[in-house]
């Protein structure tokens, strides 16, 4: 009989794609079988369900990017995540930080600022963008054309619990010689 | 020991039970004068505040302000009962708020492992069926039912993975559980259709084997087909088949108190509002 704990210490490898081929003959079967990538699934269809809901920018603009799946399938393998939604979305924000693509960076660091903020957070948080931010927010939502960087000019968010609307922004333009990531 | 004894007179019919998870009065306004009871899933009804879960105070007012009209069960997701080291006691604190704020006529949780090493696996694995799940198993009801003096009820989850190597059929593994601990059974017909379909699970074998005094609760759920394999996410209706199943075991389970009608709250946009209370009426109409 197998035991407990390698039983499940081996589904959960098996389900997170983690470590070598199993030795256990069956965890071998499980590992070959149509069901565990229907397990598998499920398991990051809640998860993709979940975010959708909490980070509706980040996953509007991932699923723009066509990459919402794969992004949200290779967080919950590579992390631990947590049944509370709230967690959840909040670590998964906070893993896309180091993005490559510097708007995935910018729109997950504003959704994670705001639902700090939101939930009674008395710290404020600076978001700088390289665009418009409604103007990405209206196209995210149509499902439009993003707009494009602006090279001349930033646009400097502050979100703060203190603020009267929560969130104030300014467009700030640029010198020549002022530096943008 | 909190175990299974009914109240109910044999010939009575089983109450009936639904989900609620808040965040919609009005829903609540239209299923609370067809119902007797409410499933409160803690899991579902918590938030996380500075990694503490608790439950949200608005929910809980909405099941205060009906509390004069139905009764209140609980049905827990994550407390993880089969964990090979250690059970959540996190779902236990939400367990605690809500006996704490409500007379809970029971509590369960389902026979499964949502949590290996503390790492949450994100879906729900089932127990090898072996004397060293057992063992655990049993000694952890002990432990629930010395905690809470109201009956615990366990729930036989689906199986989509291979069967592990067994020591017990799934009744007799069931049974064994009910014999050593006296807690109580949930059936839910709509998995034993999916482990049916999906593991080729004998369900008039497995009825026959089970020890169906132990059954104090039913559940009727509607599910989905996906690349061949049956799901159980409760987002439609009570199909046909599942209800001939379900009267049956109404018919068998001596015991049995009440009958729940299990949906998502994802899925009440799908059901719809008056999708809901026909289920309930007809759920209801066929009990009686």
């Amino acid at each position: 009989m197998i035991r407990l704990e390698l039983y499940q210490r081996g589904l959960l490898d098996l389900l997170k794609k983690r470590g070598a081929t199993p030795d256990d003959p069956y965890l071998r079967c499980v590992a070959k079988s149509q069901a565990l990538v229907i397990v598998r699934e499920i398991a990051v269809w809640w998860r993709v369900f979940q975010i959708e809901t909490q980070c509706r920018f980040t996953s509007c603009l991932l699923k723009h990017l066509r990459c919402f799946n794969e992004v949200v399938t290779s967080y919950f393998n590579s992390n631990q995540t947590s049944p509370f939604v709230e967690e959840l979305s909040r670590d998964f924000l906070s893993s896309l930080r180091t993005h490559d693509l510097q708007l995935i960076r910018t729109v997950a660091e504003f959704e994670y600022a705001l639902l700090e903020v939101r939930a009674g957070c008395a710290e404020h948080f600076e978001i700088v963008w390289d665009r418009h931010p409604d103007l990405l927010f209206q196209a995210l939502d149509k499902e439009d054309e993003l707009p494009a960087p602006e090279a001349e000019c930033v646009y400097r968010m502050r979100i703060d619990r203190e603020l009267p609307e929560m969130i104030t922004c300014t467009r700030e333009t640029l010198v020549k010689g002022d530096l943008q990531n | 020991m909190a175990s299974v004894d009914p109240k109910s007179s044999p010939n009575s019919p089983p109450a009936l039970a639904t989900t609620y998870e808040g965040d919609d009065i009005a829903l609540l306004e239209r299923i609370v004068p067809l119902i007797d009871n409410i499933e409160i899933s803690p899991d579902a009804i918590a938030r996380s505040e500075a990694k503490r879960a608790c439950l949200r105070p608005e929910v809980l007012d909405e099941y205060a302000a009906v509390a004069k009209c139905v009764q209140f069960i609980a049905h827990g997701i994550g407390l993880s009962i089969g964990s090979f080291d250690r059970w959540e006691e996190g779902y236990l604190h939400l367990l605690d708020e809500l006996f704490d704020r409500f007379e809970l006529e029971w509590h369960s949780e389902h026979l499964a492992c949502t949590v290996v090493a503390g790492e949450n696996v994100g879906t729900m694995f089932p127990l090898p069926r072996t004397e060293e799940a057992l063992d655990l198993v049993c000694e952890r009801i002990r432990l629930i039912q010395e905690r809470y003096r109201v009956p615990f009820l366990l729930e036989h989850v689906i199986h989509l993975l291979p069967d592990a190597p067994a020591q017990f059929t799934p009744a007799g593994f069931l049974n064994a559980i009910t014999s050593r601990t006296g807690c109580g059974l949930i059936l839910d017909a709509y998995n034993l259709e999916c482990d049916a379909f999906n593991q080729g699970l004998d369900i008039m074998e497995f009825l026959a084997e089970l020890d169906l005094g132990a059954v104090r609760e039913l559940h009727l759920a509607g599910g989905v087909q996906y690349n061949g394999f049956h799901l159980d996410i409760h987002s439609s209706r009570t199909s046909n088949r599942t209800f001939i199943l379900a009267l049956d075991i109404i018919k068998r389970a001596p015991g049995l108190r009440v009958v729940t009608f299990e949906f998502l709250k994802e899925a009440i946009m799908l059901l719809g509002h008056d999708g809901i209370c026909d289920e309930l009426k007809r759920i209801r109409q066929a009990i009686k």
